[in-house]
């Protein structure tokens, strides 16, 4: 896969305050990026430069091939930005809104008409074409502000923060839309410091602290990188089951150790199996149990959420 | 689905103009509702009672002293009228034209124009041409109000034209310096106080020092003038420009021309050596300032507007 967003050493200094440092990001074109870090890790002002904002100290940064301070309008035609805030003209129609933004992009007058409508009808926002800007909701701006960016078909959105400050219904329409947008083939490169959106849609990631990337990668590789095993637990009904279950499992691929753990809450006896295998080792796990008529009361894989990486991977550092 | 670069050089005037979506972003936003009726419909009130008002107080003491011509009251009503609008012209051409970029900046929707394709050239011509309209509309709109003049007599076409040139002039001299400081300041409040103040300057000061200045260059003249005529030629380029700098001194010198020697071009002056000198009348030096100060402020305001910042 290509990398459309790629920067080579970024830095960016104001002053002495050093707010992004060495950055390597790597966007691979398709990709639905999640960049993630705390208040302050230099996300915003990635992101300004990736969008030609601002310039950096030192470094390189390509979007779609181009240089970004070389060559801003190529990557202008390239991106649709949405920036973490608003940016509405309140004295505006809806339909003017994206009109003006659609000629800004050089969009002929004849093809705007339909563009604006099908743009609304993205975002589902048809029925509010005529109303005044300044009448929608938080999460319709901030729909109307995702149909700006998307008004001259651009390769790449880069969006910061695009779910912040917007109720729980509004935050998983605005994901189910990013989803929508990749499928169109749209490569997402968004900001987020809410874990759960970037673990429940993103393919990729990247973690940001104090300016320095200090994971990148697929979410698979991600979760390999920084949890090399698996841990199951399986509860069995009886101790018998539980000494029978030991050799069976034991001689599947993967299966590095398998070790009697205390008990359930309930007294039941339980098993804990240290795994590096694919996921159809754990397939085979349960199924030759079940073929063998072992009796289980638990089969649980533990959880190795986002959560879990996040916090091994940063350490609370904010510029 | 964007026009190709050939295409794009060869858009006529109109296209530049009224294809700009700022302009046409501008002006719905400028011309939306009942707003800009009223204050049109109030504007030409107010200078309609004016208009009434000075007629009254003239012809009440023309009827005092029982002397007096039509085409006295013609010319009266006639400056009185351009003096309010070139009033009008400088408190609202800095108004409108310091919030054009920086506000955007405080609505935070500068960020948004320029990741877009949008030329800095065609944003900040765009809101230079959107506010220029809106003045345009009340200047012309007051033609009709100028034209009572006519009425009375006094007052020729000419110098109806040459007025309107001055103002239009002048509007177009202070939107610029007011877009300029758009560009430049960060917030409106800060742009506003640099417009007046240059507007100010020009409409105000630099008449009333050109008053205090102009005799005491003028015993000058009177003095030296006589042993040596360059200087004294040196001393009506002088006078001459700065006259031409500021729109006050500009009416003035011009419309006292045409009443004193019908002339709206180039002139001679006769020196007190006998040498003669070509002089223009004050509007064109005015225009071609106006256009100067224009082209370069615009020009710095589109680098600013298309660099990419440092923070």
């Amino acid at each position: 896969m290509n990398a459309i967003i790629e920067t080579r050493n970024l830095v960016k200094r104001y002053g002495k305050l050093e707010a992004v440092s060495n950055l390597n990001l790597i966007v691979p074109e398709g990709a639905i990026y999640g960049f993630v870090g705390p208040n302050g890790a230099g996300k915003t002002t990635t992101m300004r430069i990736l969008t030609t904002l601002m310039r950096p100290t030192s470094g390189e940064a390509y979007v779609a091939g181009y240089e970004v301070t070389r060559d801003p309008r190529n990557v202008r035609r390239a991106i649709g930005y949405m920036p973490d805030f608003f940016g509405v003209y309140d004295d505006m129609r809806v339909w003017e809104y994206l009109d003006f933004f659609a000629a800004c992009y050089d969009i002929p007058e004849r093809e705007r008409a339909t563009l604006v409508d099908d743009l609304l009808e993205l975002v589902d926002l048809t029925h509010r074409k005529n109303d005044m800007v300044d009448k929608l909701s938080r999460g319709m701006k901030q729909r109307l502000c995702l149909a700006r960016t998307l008004a001259h078909d651009p390769q790449v959105l880069i969006l910061d923060e695009p779910a912040s400050g917007l109720d729980p219904r509004a935050r998983i329409e605005i994901r189910e839309l990013l989803v929508e947008l990749a499928n169109m083939g749209k490569t997402v490169f968004f900001s987020s410091h809410i874990l759960s959106d970037v673990s429940e849609i993103c393919t990729h990631i990247g973690i940001i602290e104090a300016g320095q990337m200090v994971a990148q990668g697929s979410m698979e590789e991600m979760r390999r990188q920084l949890m090399p095993h698996r841990e199951i637990k399986i509860t069995f009904l009886t101790v018998e089951d539980r000494e029978r279950a030991k050799g069976l499992i034991g001689s599947i691929d993967g299966v590095d150790d398998v070790v009697e753990i205390e008990a359930s809450e309930k007294g039941r006896p339980r098993l804990k199996i240290i795994f590096t295998g694919e996921d159809e080792g754990v397939a085979l796990m349960s199924q030759r149990l079940s073929t063998a008529g072992i009796a289980i009361v638990g089969f649980s894989e533990e959880e190795r959420s986002l959560e879990a990486l996040f916090m091994r991977v940063t350490k609370g550092l904010v510029t | 689905m964007t026009a190709d670069p050939i295409s794009r050089n060869r858009r006529t005037l109109k296209e530049r103009l009224f294809g700009n979506p700022m302009v046409i972003k501008e002006l719905r936003g400028r011309m939306r509702g009942a707003r800009a009726f009223i204050v049109l419909t109030i504007y030409l009130g107010l200078m309609s009672i004016f208009l009434t008002l000075i007629y009254a107080l003239y012809a009440q003491s023309m009827a005092f002293s029982g002397s007096g011509q039509g085409g006295e009251i013609g010319r009266v009503l006639f400056y009185s009228i351009v003096g309010v609008e070139l009033f009008l012209v400088t408190f609202i051409a800095p108004a409108f034209a310091a919030g054009t970029i920086s506000g955007e900046r405080e609505r935070q929707t500068y960020d948004l124009l320029r990741t877009t394709l949008l030329p800095a050239r065609a944003l900040v011509g765009g809101k230079l041409f959107a506010t220029l309209s809106y003045i345009l509309l009340l200047l012309l709109a007051a033609i009709p109000l100028q034209s009572i003049a006519f009425l009375f007599g006094g007052v020729s076409e000419i110098e109806l034209i040459l007025s309107f040139v001055v103002l239009l002039s002048t509007a177009v001299l202070l939107a610029s310096v007011g877009v300029f400081f758009s560009a430049l300041t960060r917030r409106t409040l800060s742009a506003s106080v640099l417009s007046y103040a240059f507007a100010l300057l020009t409409v105000l000061i630099l008449p009333i020092g050109l008053m205090i200045l102009g005799p005491v260059i003028g015993s000058l003249t009177s003095t030296y003038g006589a042993t040596a005529g360059s200087v004294e030629a040196a001393m009506y380029y002088i006078i001459g420009l700065f006259l031409a700098t500021n729109p006050l001194g500009t009416l003035y010198g011009t419309l006292q021309l045409l009443a004193d020697r019908q002339v709206a071009g180039v002139f001679d002056v006769t020196l007190q050596n006998g040498a003669v000198i070509k002089l223009v009348s004050p509007w064109i030096v005015f225009v071609i300032f106006t256009l100067i100060v224009t082209v370069v402020l615009l020009a710095i305001a589109v680098r600013r507007v298309d660099r990419i910042e440092e923070s």
